[in-house]
C-alpha cells in the first residue's frame, strides 16, 4: 500500500483529510518521540521522503531533461523570469508587516540564535 | 491495555474531546489523564496498528482540533505506551521539559509550505537565462537531438542548473517567509518539491502569512506551485526547548 498514491480528495471532507497527502510526512516523521514508548512500525510502507538530490542526479533524468529541453518552444525572446528582484519586494512586504507589531523583538532574538543551531541544509535536525 | 498518545497540552487547555474519536477501526472515545500542570490525552491503542489513511486522518484530526482550543505537543503517529501509569510517568519525569515547550508553543501554529516547479517552465528559464546551455540546446536540436552521450552531458549540465535554482529558490521563498516566523525547519525532502518547510509563526500572523504566501504566488505563476498546510499542531517544532539552550 502506498499512502502517497491515494487522492487527498476522497476521505472525509475535513481539513485534515483534504490536506493529508501534503503533511503525511510530518505525520510520520516529525512530533515528539519518547524512548520508553512503543512506535509503530513503518515496514512495508512506500518510503515516504525522499533525496530530491538523487533523484536528479541520475542518467535517467539527464535524457529526460535533454529531451524536454529539445521540446521547448524558445522562440520569441523569452525573458527569464526575474524572480530576484520580485521576490526582494515580497521580502520587504513581509518584513514590513512583522515590523507592525507581529512579532516582538525578544522572540525574533530567541529565533534568531535557534537559526543559528538548526543546520538549514535542507534536511533540518530530527 | 496499551494506550495510544496522542499529543500533551497543560491543565488549563479546555480539552474539546466529547466529538473526537480516536485511531483504529473502533473509533475508540478519546480522554486525558493528568500530573500536576499538564495532560495527556490518550484512547486505548487498537490491536495491530498500521499507518492507514484512516487513522493518520483520525490522528491529524484529534490534534488540528486541539491545537485550535490551546498550545500541544504533538506526538509522532503511532506511539503507544503500555499503560495510564507509564503516560502518568512520562509527565512526571519530563514535566519541566513539557511545560517550558507548552509555555514556548502557546499561541503558535506550525504552517507548511511546499514547492514545486513546473518542470517545463523551469528548463525554458535555464535556457532563456543562459547562453551557452542556449547554444547547445540548439546545437543537439541541429543534430536531430544528438549522440547519447552528448544528451546525457548536455543534460548533466542541465541538471545541475536545476539543482542550483531549486536551491536558489528555496532559498528565496524561506527569506520571504522567515519575517513573519519564530521559527522555520526544513522538513524532510518530498518528491518534485524545490522546498518543504515549516514556519512556527503567531496564531495572529496567519493572515500576513497567508499574503505573503499570495503575492510568492503571483510572483511564481507558471513556473512554480506553492501548497501551504496549517493550522497544524507544531510537529515540526517539538524540540524548540533543546535548541535556545
Amino acid at each position: 500500500m502506498t499512502i502517497m498514491a491515494q487522492p487527498s480528495s476522497s476521505g472525509g471532507g475535513g481539513s485534515a483529510a483534504g490536506a493529508l497527502y501534503d503533511i503525511i510526512e510530518l505525520i510520520l516523521d516529525r512530533g515528539l518521540v519518547i524512548d520508553v514508548f512503543v512506535r509503530v512500525s513503518l515496514v512495508g510502507i512506500e518510503v515516504l521522503t525522499i533525496d530530491a538530490r538523487v533523484v536528479v542526479a541520475s542518467i535517467d533524468t539527464y535524457l529526460r531533461f535533454a529531451e524536454r529541453c529539445g521540446r521547448l518552444d524558445l522562440t520569441g525572446g523569452r525573458q527569464p523570469v526575474g524572480l530576484p528582484a520580485i521576490v526582494g519586494q515580497i521580502t520587504e512586504d513581509s518584513a514590513e508587516r512583522k515590523a507592525r507589531g507581529v512579532l516582538t523583538g525578544a522572540g525574533r532574538a530567541i529565533a534568531d540564535t535557534i537559526h543559528d543551531i538548526v543546520t538549514t541544509d535542507g534536511h533540518g535536525s530530527n | 491495555m496499551a494506550r495510544y498518545v496522542y499529543c500533551f497540552t497543560d491543565a488549563g487547555h479546555s480539552l474539546p474531546l466529547a466529538d473526537l474519536r480516536g485511531v483504529g477501526a473502533e473509533g475508540p472515545a478519546l480522554r486525558a489523564v493528568h500530573h500536576e500542570g499538564l495532560a495527556a490525552v490518550i484512547s486505548d491503542a487498537p490491536e495491530g496498528l498500521r499507518p492507514k489513511r484512516r487513522d493518520l486522518v483520525a490522528h491529524e484530526t484529534v490534534l488540528e482540533t486541539l491545537i485550535a482550543a490551546g498550545p500541544v505537543v504533538p506526538m509522532r503517529f503511532g506511539t503507544v505506551a503500555p499503560d495510564d501509569d507509564a503516560v502518568v510517568a512520562e509527565l512526571t519525569r519530563g514535566a519541566g521539559r513539557y511545560t517550558e515547550l507548552l509555555t514556548r508553543l502557546a499561541g503558535h501554529v506550525e504552517r507548511n509550505v511546499k514547492g514545486a516547479h513546473d518542470e517545463d517552465a523551469l528548463l525554458a528559464d535555464l535556457l532563456a537565462g543562459n547562453q551557452e546551455l542556449r547554444a547547445r540546446n540548439e546545437a543537439l536540436r541541429a543534430a536531430g537531438g544528438g549522440s547519447q552521450s552528448d544528451q546525457v552531458a548536455f543534460g548533466e549540465r542541465m541538471a545541475l542548473a536545476v539543482e542550483q535554482r531549486r536551491t536558489r529558490d528555496a532559498a528565496y521563498l524561506v527569506a520571504a517567509l522567515r519575517p513573519l516566523a519564530m521559527l522555520d525547519r526544513h522538513a524532510p525532502s518530498v518528491k518534485d518539491c524545490f522546498v518543504n518547510v515549516s514556519f512556527l509563526i503567531p496564531s495572529g500572523a496567519q493572515d500576513d502569512f497567508d499574503a505573503v504566501v499570495a503575492q510568492l504566488r503571483t510572483a511564481m505563476q507558471g513556473y512554480a506551485e506553492l501548497r501551504v498546510s496549517g493550522a497544524l499542531p507544531p510537529y515540526s517544532f517539538v524540540d524548540a526547548v533543546e535548541a535556545t539552550v
